[in-house]
């Protein structure tokens, strides 16, 4: 252990040099510094350890529970859990590497087909600097991509929403899309930083703004106003109608009803940060950490895995609900 | 259940022992003193869950166990104080607790009156560690003698020195995130005093005005007259234009007609009459009220408006009893870059053997970001931390003059 070594001569080369203050605090100033070491390393051990350990669970699992891109297989593994998040949230971050745009757009759609086989209505998908809300119409085709993947033919996969706070529904319409075998559908829902905090900050502007010209007085300003103003956000989007991809009629759609709080916030990631997501709305949220996997055996730590996703719905099934703490 | 009983009492009998008890607290000592030669955390938060459920599995009454997590918060504060937090905020009632049964709630009522009472009269902890306390939250909803109770263990402990023990008594954040919004758009809605041009410099800009003149008419006007006043003249037609665009805007500017036309004037003889417009000018204006334009409200304007506003950041977030949420607490404060830990313990039980693991994770984290702030995830464990931990060795002196 070299950084004992290295302690050693610290603790020499510090002797040597004249010190006003009682040696007792001196020496006992050293020992804390040594305890602080000592304790660092045993506790990185077992925390190595403990990694690998799970390391060796997830891989089990992983064999274990696969979907096989089958989504009765994956309807099977959630079918004896009590409850269900009707409404699911993810924390996903996007990497360092190249690719790592597609990367992600991959783990959305994997995501996406996992939720909606299971029954989950609604996914809503947090990365931080928002470059999915810029490709929403790629992300589309991947995700239908993916469903296809599991479904079959289009016939077969569930309706697809995509949408973004600001951001109108996206739901091409495709020409042959008349008779649905399939009645599931799910609404993915895509946030970033901005629309936490700052949404308050455009909130504030407005109702300042207001008060100033005299429309409306501090005392007006309640939680259900604040509550009704920032949910809708996130649940109405905007009206704007789009013209789909076959004929060039225009649909609006209204029916878009999200429930705006999470029941389950999943973050794939190795502890548990928020990292800037919507606070509003996560006051009665379920959090679930994938856990800390850094770890050569797996070499990707933050990987999306189903089996961490499986995780996540049991822990959030076993969970007791109490309202008021 | 009878062996598991007697097991327990002899595992206490022996840990109340006096050579143990004084080795645990030794080793409590070394290992508080170990804690502070790394990073710490300068604001912890804990939600103290699990009171009741402790009260139902030890056969307790729920009171007791409420009075059981009291002591725990004592020795967490130790802990907390000793090792080197400076802000502790603990969750100890909700807006949403008055919907419990009305005889614990008056219980909680009763038994915090009495606590804050003991606390501000003769609380060791606070005295030793030198810790203020305040109570965040809608004060308004206790009743008056609690209220009395809060108000003077505030007062008490105000003098004490720079830690602070943050009760959160009736509070829930969205009623926090709210009432700062509110604040600060009443903060907004004051219309700044009249004449708030001259105010906001002690320069004046007539009298600035006048210098401009005297000395454009002193100076001779062939050589550095030409620039001057091709570039006044273009910002006096561009200013004259924007305030006929901006006549509803001009809330914002009180100031730019007014000098518009004083300092643009380069012929002497109409001196006395602009100036005169302009001051009529200037007082027509003072009479729409001038307020900060709400474009200047930030994230951090928001912040100012909490109640931990002068708290450093929240680092670290700490939920006992195995509850995965944050149940209303802190939504915006740990939104950024705090950790949230969630421990399956019963607050009664928590004490700095749980609390151990959690601060060493953190250092752990801290230390690895700080050497390497981009990549969180991977890193290899042990050769960081011991990176981390040559920065601290390297720098004793400023350690032992802390202790």
């Amino acid at each position: 252990m070299d950084e004992q070594i290295h302690f050693v001569v610290q603790l020499r080369r510090r002797k040597t040099s004249p010190r006003k203050t009682p040696i007792r605090t001196f020496l006992k100033s050293q020992l804390h510094q040594l305890t602080y070491t000592l304790i660092h390393i045993f506790f990185g051990i077992v925390v190595r350890l403990v990694q690998s350990y799970h390391a060796v669970v997830d891989r089990v699992f992983a064999i274990v529970y696969y979907h096989h891109r089958t989504p009765e297989l994956i309807r099977k593994d959630v079918k004896n859990l009590d409850r269900l998040p009707e409404h699911l949230s993810v924390i996903l971050s996007l990497r360092q590497e190249e690719d790592s745009l597609t990367i992600l757009m991959d783990e959305v759609a994997e995501l996406a087909a996992w939720s909606v086989s299971a029954g989950i209505p609604v996914l809503s998908v947090y990365e931080k600097s928002g470059v999915l809300k810029s490709c929403i119409p790629t992300l589309h085709r991947i995700v239908t991509n993916k469903l296809s993947a599991y479904y079959g033919s289009p016939s077969q996969q569930p309706t697809l929403r995509l949408f973004a706070p600001h951001h109108p529904v996206y739901q091409p319409q495709d020409s042959h899309s008349t008779e649905k075998t399939n009645t599931d559908s799910l609404t993915v829902l895509l946030l970033s930083a901005t629309d936490g905090r700052e949404t308050f900050v455009d909130l504030t502007k407005t109702l300042a703004e207001m008060s100033q010209n005299g429309k409306l007085s501090p005392e007006d300003i309640t939680m259900e106003l604040v509550d009704a103003e920032i949910s809708e956000i996130t649940t109405q989007p905007s009206q704007t109608a789009l013209p789909t991809a076959a004929g060039n009629k225009t649909i609006s759609i209204p029916d878009v009803s999200v429930k705006p709080e999470p029941d389950l916030l999943l973050v794939f990631r190795p502890f548990l940060k928020l990292d800037g997501y919507p606070p509003w709305h996560i006051r009665l949220t379920e959090m679930y950490c994938t856990g800390d996997k850094s770890n050569s055996i797996t070499g990707y730590g933050e990987a999306v895995e189903y089996q961490g996703f499986l995780r996540g719905l049991w822990h959030y099934a076993g969970a007791q609900m109490r309202f008021g703490r | 259940m009878a062996t598991s009983m007697h097991l327990s009492k002899l595992r206490k009998w022996f840990l109340a022992s006096p050579p143990i008890e004084m080795a645990i607290s030794k080793l409590r000592e070394l290992l508080i003193g170990a804690i502070r030669q790394g990073p710490v955390p300068q604001h912890i938060a804990f939600v103290m869950d699990g009171n009741r459920r402790f009260a139902r599995t030890h056969g307790i009454e729920t009171v007791e166990g409420h009075n059981l997590g009291f002591e725990a918060l004592a020795r967490i504060l130790e802990v907390c104080y000793r090792s080197g937090v400076k802000v502790v905020t603990i969750y100890a009632f909700s807006i949403e607790n008055f919907k419990r049964s009305k005889f614990e709630v008056d219980a909680l009522m009763e038994m915090a009156r009495v606590k804050l009472s003991q606390m501000a009269q003769h609380g060791e902890i606070l005295d030793r560690y030198g810790a203020k306390v305040r109570v965040l939250g809608r004060l308004d909803l206790l009743r008056p003698d609690v209220l009395k109770a809060v108000n003077r263990a505030m007062e008490m402990t105000s003098n004490n020195g720079d830690r602070v023990l943050n009760i959160c008594f009736p509070y829930t954040s969205r009623d926090e995130i709210t009432s700062a919004i509110r604040d600060t758009v009443a903060d907004y809605s004051q219309p700044l005093r009249p004449r708030s041009s001259s105010l906001r410099t002690p320069f004046s800009e007539s009298h600035i005005a006048l210098n401009i003149q005297a000395r454009n008419q002193n100076t001779n006007p062939e050589d550095t007259s030409s620039d001057i006043e091709s570039t006044s003249e273009s910002s006096a037609q561009g200013e004259e234009g924007a305030a006929k665009h901006d006549r509803p805007n001009k809330v914002y500017e009180t100031g730019s007609a007014f000098s518009s036309s004083t300092t643009l004037d380069l012929a002497g003889h109409q001196d006395s009459t602009n100036l005169k417009k302009a001051t009529q000018g200037a007082s027509a204006e003072s009479e729409n009220p001038a307020y900060l334009s709400p474009e200047t409200i930030t994230r951090q304007t928001l912040s100012d408006h909490l109640h931990t506003k002068d708290n450093p950041p929240l680092d670290l977030l700490i939920r006992t009893s195995g509850v995965e949420r944050l149940s209303d607490f802190m939504l915006w404060q740990c939104d950024e870059d705090t950790d949230i830990v969630f421990l399956d313990v019963l607050w009664p039980e928590f004490d700095l053997w749980h609390f151990l693991p959690v601060l060493l994770g953190w250092q752990r984290r801290v230390s690895k970001s700080r050497k390497n702030p981009d990549a969180e995830g991977d890193f290899d464990g042990d050769a960081v931390g011991s990176n981390g931990l040559s920065d601290q060795v390297l720098s004793p002196s400023a350690k032992v003059k802390d202790l």
